[in-house]
């Protein structure tokens, strides 16, 4: 059972990283950004390469960053520059980054019996599942304090405005498409940074790793927000953290219950409603729901 | 908030009152990638390689069968869950499965076998607590098949979509030995079901003489859809595996999942007993093939099936 407790914190901790990104793009910059089914993978194809030819973990953690970054750039060129609509501009690099992935990973690709992040760790003889929870705890704290002190800058204020109140940025002279393309760098590389992770928790990478990862970062961005909802003192980041964990804690249970492989799914979907029920789902009207 | 924390506290106790129903049987986790024939198949053969080897379900083992609806995310953490629940051993059908269940064994040494992986030494899971049978097609067998039933054929069509590891891996042993049974291959990788008919309009256009399957998901998924393109053009396509040569291919080498699946069982049984460790035991190829054939499928394309094969054949649909 404290097993179970620990890979479920652990693998809520690791997708917090991601649910960072969502949260930027969609309840900041109110932008559906459908690139993270490609920068995930990408992060992920870059770390499985970069290992493999013996680049240490740590770099490679930056290295995903990097690429991350690009991608987000990318659906920010095309959306803002290119004057495509938000969603088919994320759509465009996501199907794009498929084909990259392939590229630079092939379809699958193992990094097993290779060093990453949780061995390097200085633990002694820590079993790796307490060195998973250890490193991903001390990951999403550390990105999350980031993030909390670059929301309090001035251009971290900029950003928040974006998505509120577009003129009042144009007011300010700041231009509002630099300020969404910056958004969308940002998140994208905490989207691949995070697949980076993953992809050296579970040893490997494979190319439809990104599938349904945008979904799952809506629900924990929702699922967060809707929790803290009446605790205006905790801040977005640390609620779409929670948001993580309890998804994964939902589909935890689902797997544990042993209900029929068929239908783990659709309990999973009854255990999302039933919190967003019990959260109190929004009342009167506000602008961004689920 | 007290709803919530209410909810919370009865989702835990549900939580713990499914795992504390513990018993002294070994359990065995099976983690299967997806639901799909050839990996259903592969699940039955290994219980009933179990049952084989003298082991009774419920008496010597229990199961704990979970499966991940092709989500690699949900691999990880039935993984975890296995390891977490301390199970006997780990069941893999599948890569994915494969990678998953190793890395989350690897604290508690729990031994993990594995089935339907094409290339165990690509994913690096030949070594180790590790062990188990691998689904590598009989690809030569296949050519020789081809090349029998049509001694003119030059070029084969083969589509497979280029992010399955395993088609990607079957693509290059195929290219790799069709020269020396005088083929030429054209091969067309889609990355999605819905390109999967395009793919096969593509290859009737370049006139290829037949079409080969692998045992591609997306392919085999719409096989329906490319037999009518092909025959309506007089196109022979060889399936892989028997299930393809039901649905109307003209004949196939390929491997029989539920033997596969016996193999793996067998494997498990001695680990389970105790009598080998998965780290000492090497993976596994399946060594028998089967050779399949549709008769009536052949006839509409003018295809003389030889005697001899006929006479192989351990199937033969009518």
């Amino acid at each position: 059972m404290l097993n179970l407790i620990i890979s479920t914190l652990t693998e809520g901790f690791i997708y917090a990283l991601l649910a960072y990104g969502i949260f930027i793009t969609y309840k900041i910059l109110d932008f559906p950004d459908l690139t993270v089914d490609g920068s995930f993978p990408l992060g992920a194809a870059v770390t499985a390469v970069v290992i493999n030819n013996g680049v240490n973990p740590f770099l490679a953690l930056l290295i995903s960053v990097a690429v991350g970054a690009l991608a987000g750039l990318c659906t920010g060129l095309i959306h803002v520059r290119l004057k495509v609509r938000d969603l088919l501009a994320g759509i465009i690099t996501m199907t794009a980054l498929f084909s990259v992935n392939l590229q630079i990973a092939g379809s699958n690709m193992s990094i097993i019996g290779i060093d990453t992040i949780f061995r390097l760790m200085p633990f002694g003889d820590m079993p790796q599942i307490y060195r998973k929870l250890i490193v991903s705890l001390i990951l999403a704290i550390i990105v999350k304090i980031i993030l909390d002190l670059y929301f309090k800058t001035q251009n971290g204020l900029l950003l928040r405005s974006v998505g509120d109140n577009e003129n009042l940025v144009c007011t300010l002279g700041i231009d509002n498409g630099n300020m969404k393309i910056l958004g969308l760098v940002i998140a994208n590389a905490l989207v691949a940074l995070c697949g980076s992770v993953v992809c050296q928790q579970q040893q490997s990478f494979s190319a439809t790793m990104g599938t349904g990862q945008m979904v799952f970062g809506l629900a924990a961005v929702i699922i967060g927000t809707t929790i803290f909802k009446k605790m205006s003192f905790v801040k977005g980041t640390t609620a779409v953290m929670v948001g993580s964990i309890v998804y994964k804690a939902c589909i935890q249970t689902a797997i544990t219950l042993g209900l029929p492989a068929n239908l783990m799914k659709l309990i999973t979907a009854v255990l999302f409603l039933l919190i967003l029920v019990l959260g109190n789902l929004p009342s009167k009207g506000g602008r961004k729901h689920a | 908030m007290k709803k919530l924390v209410s909810f919370v506290l009865a989702a835990l106790m549900l939580f713990s009152l499914a795992s504390c129903s513990k018993s002294s049987i070994p359990v065995i986790g099976i983690s299967q990638y997806g639901e799909h024939e050839s990996l259903d198949n592969c699940r039955t053969g290994f219980l009933d390689g179990l049952k084989g080897a003298g082991l009774v379900e419920g008496k010597d083992f229990t199961v704990n069968y979970q499966n991940a609806g092709f989500d690699d995310n949900i691999t990880t953490q039935i993984a975890q869950n296995f390891a977490a629940n301390d199970v006997a051993m780990m069941v893999a059908i599948a890569t994915p499965s494969a990678t998953a269940c190793y890395a989350a064994a690897e604290d508690k040494n729990i031994p993990v076998i594995f089935t339907a992986i094409t290339d165990p030494v690509k994913a690096r899971l030949d070594s180790g607590n590790i062990t188990g049978t691998s689904d590598k097609l009989p690809v030569e067998a296949q050519l020789d098949l081809i090349r029998k039933l049509q001694p003119d054929a030059k070029t084969i069509g083969i589509i497979y979509t280029t992010s399955e590891p395993n088609s990607v891996s079957a693509i290059a042993e195929y290219e790799a030995k069709a020269p020396e049974y005088g083929f030429t291959i054209e091969a067309v990788g889609v990355t999605a079901q819905s390109e999967v008919t395009m793919a096969a309009d593509t290859l009737i256009s370049k006139n290829v003489d037949c079409m080969s399957n692998l045992t591609d998901n997306n392919v085999v998924g719409v096989l329906a859809g490319i037999l009518e393109k092909t025959n309506e053009a007089g196109i022979p396509v060889y399936g892989s595996e028997v299930e393809q040569v039901k649905k109307g291919c003209v004949a196939a080498a390929g491997i029989d999942y539920i033997e596969l699946g016996k193999q793996t069982g067998a494997m498990a049984a001695k680990i389970l007993r105790g009598e080998a460790v998965a780290s000492d035991i090497p993976y596994e190829t399946i060594s028998e093939y089967g050779i399949y054939t549709n008769t009536p499928a052949a006839e509409a394309l003018g295809i003389d099936i030889p005697a001899d094969i006929t006479a192989k054949a351990i199937e033969s649909a009518e």
